[in-house]
């Protein structure tokens, strides 16, 4: 299971909060985020090497969230934050984590000084840095969507871009924005630790989905639907618990609060760890093709009862992501012409983030950008769920041309937002207000 | 209540020659090469400062309580002793279940259940043994399969409690 099917730990992230560095002087804040970083998640790599050795399951990255630090720069008053940026990438360095995340800021409902000086100092700070994260809250069930902040957020993806062309847009991979953002995701882009997180806490997020699939091929094309559904609930179960005893030993390592396990299948651009298999397997011809969106409903679902069942510390995104980059078999529905940007906001009612790594042209305007993250919040709002937008307007692409991130971030097939927009929306500016609870139909 | 940080601007506007913080206190790398360079000591009540243990807040406490030992409910585990389950996958040839159960051997850990099947020329081998102390756990996985790696078969340790752990509601 391990070796062949990829069951791994995804992520052991230690989540530290923030929110007694808070300074009147700017230097003085970075120096103490510094520390507390360092000082706190010193351990945390040789914590996860240690069980990686005892356990015999692959911890594939170690990672660093805290407060979302518009939270702690409002005292300084300072209009430029790119130097807490380059603090949080040097405490990420010196501890040795792949990212650190929570260059975040809530703007659902509007704006403190802090938050708009974070939102203004991103592009510098994405572009500067190498492990730095960023996550913005633009919307939520209970205040509406904020469409000043999606405006501007639109506005600094783009200007991102434009800073980091040289390595197609990266810094764009490390921003995205959320509705009904979640306080305790262990996985970047939008980890952070919310406001009712304790100072320090380990949370874990456990994937697989090459395990579910290989459960999938055991289980062949002639099992009815419920069968599948209880394939998959069985084999959450099981990536669960792993992550839970590997969560617990890490937080008794490393004398920590154990947070939670988030048992999300998170593809990654390495051949057969893809959900688009999955949903293959389970009866769509490609992906994109009609009766995805069913089929994800149903794998998002069955991954979450699984998992809740395993783990009474289930928290995070739990479900299915649909990072399009990331995933072999997605990529080749993308090439293919089976999955359109259309059909894939469609998915991402029933899976459990959002429109997540989807490269546009370069040229797309600011509306559009913001037109599809407003959809996308909408999406979220109305229906109580979290969604999310990471998208990336790579400089000098145009529609169907490729581009190469390497890595984990992996490849991307440009798609065609279409040649229509929505300029007078765009320029209302205001909030969309909150959606009513009742009569949901 | 302690200050909880130390910072270089602190030391800059400091007078005399030594600060005193609280031992909790946590001291800047930057702070700390202020105060080299001024030739100012800080010192906690314990004498000279020393980085603290990490405070990771109030409610450790009680987590560490309910975290145990080990994720199984007490009275699960097998007296102190650690399962280990050897799998190992090769071409067949005389002598393997020797070198393996000899590497075992040599870790001063029981072999309490054997599976062997051979399909074709291959030979799948599983191997369910008692460690001592979880200790000897990765020196145990280091050396069977360094034994894999020499004698041409794919051998896989893994702790018991993961399959165990796994399988239970």
């Amino acid at each position: 299971m391990v070796e062949l099917e990829t069951l791994d730990i995804r992520t052991t992230t230690l989540g530290i909060s923030l929110l007694d560095c808070a300074d009147p002087d700017l230097e003085s804040t970075c120096e103490k985020i510094y520390t507390k970083i360092v000082h706190h998640g010193r351990n945390l790599c040789a914590v996860a090497d240690s069980i990686e050795a005892d356990y015999g399951v692959p911890i594939v990255n170690r990672r660093i969230a805290v407060t979302p630090i518009a939270w702690i720069a409002g005292p300084s008053g300072a209009e430029d934050l790119t130097p807490l940026a380059m603090a949080l990438d040097a405490a990420a360095k010196e501890v040795g984590v792949d990212f650190i995340a929570g260059f975040s800021a809530y703007v659902h409902k509007g704006f403190t000084r802090a938050d708009h000086a974070l939102l203004e100092s991103v592009p510098n700070a994405l572009a500067n840095t190498d492990h730095v994260c960023s996550s913005f809250s633009l919307a939520s069930t209970k205040a509406g969507i904020n469409m000043n902040a999606v405006r501007r957020f639109s506005e600094i993806v783009l200007e991102t871009a434009r800073l980091t062309a040289d390595t197609g847009a990266l810094g764009c991979a490390k921003l995205v924005c959320f509705s009904n953002v979640v306080e305790d995701n262990p996985f970047v882009a939008g980890a952070h630790v919310g406001i009712g997180e304790p100072e320090t806490v380990l949370n874990v997020g456990v994937s697989g989905p090459g395990v579910v699939r290989g459960a999938l091929e055991r289980l062949g094309p002639g099992a009815d639907l419920q069968s599948v559904a209880e394939v998959i609930k069985r084999t959450a179960f099981k990536i669960t618990r792993v992550g839970e005893l590997v969560g617990r030993e890490a937080a008794r390592r490393l004398q920590t609060s154990f947070g939670i396990v988030d048992i999300s299948l998170a593809p990654t651009p390495a051949r057969g760890d893809s959900i688009s298999d999955i949903l293959e397997l389970m009866g769509v011809d490609r992906t994109g093709a009609p009766g995805t969106t069913a089929m994800l409903a149903l794998l998002t679902d069955a991954v979450k009862k699984g998992g809740v069942m395993a783990s009474s510390n289930v928290g995070g995104l739990s479900g299915a992501f649909i990072p399009v980059s990331e995933d072999e078999g997605m990529i080749a529905a993308v090439r293919d012409g089976a999955l359109s940007l259309a059909k894939l906001e469609a998915m991402t009612t029933v899976c459990s983030v959002g429109l997540d790594m989807v490269a546009v042209p370069g040229d797309t305007s600011a509306d559009v950008i913001a037109g599809i993250i407003a959809d996308e919040m909408a999406i979220g709002m109305v229906n109580q769920k979290t969604t999310a937008v990471r998208i990336i307007p790579v400089p000098g692409k145009g529609p169907n041309e490729t581009v190469e991130w390497g890595g984990l971030l992996g490849t991307a097939i440009v798609q065609d937002p279409g040649k229509f927009g929505c300029k007078v929306m765009h320029e209302r500016g205001g909030r969309i207000p909150a959606p009513i609870q009742s009569f949901r139909n | 209540m302690s200050r909880r940080f130390l910072t270089a601007d602190d030391v800059r506007r400091a007078s005399g020659t030594t600060i005193s913080v609280d031992v909790d206190t946590v001291v800047t790398p930057q702070a700390l090469e202020v105060a080299r360079s001024m030739g100012v000591a800080i010192t906690t009540s314990a004498g000279a400062y020393t980085e603290p243990a990490p405070d990771r807040g109030p409610d450790v406490d009680n987590e560490l309580l309910r975290l145990s030992d080990r994720p199984e409910p007490v009275g699960e585990d097998l007296g102190g002793n650690d399962g280990v389950i050897v799998t190992a996958v090769g071409v067949n040839r005389p002598g393997v279940l020797g070198e393996l159960s000899a590497a075992v051997g040599a870790h001063d850990a029981s072999i309490r259940d054997v599976s062997q099947k051979t399909i074709g020329d291959y030979f799948h081998l599983v191997l369910v043994v008692e460690i001592k102390a979880s200790a000897e756990f990765t020196q145990l996985k280091a050396d069977l399969e360094e034994l894999g790696r020499q004698k041409h078969y794919v051998v896989r340790v893994m702790h018991e409690r993961v399959f165990r752990y796994m399988h239970r509601v």
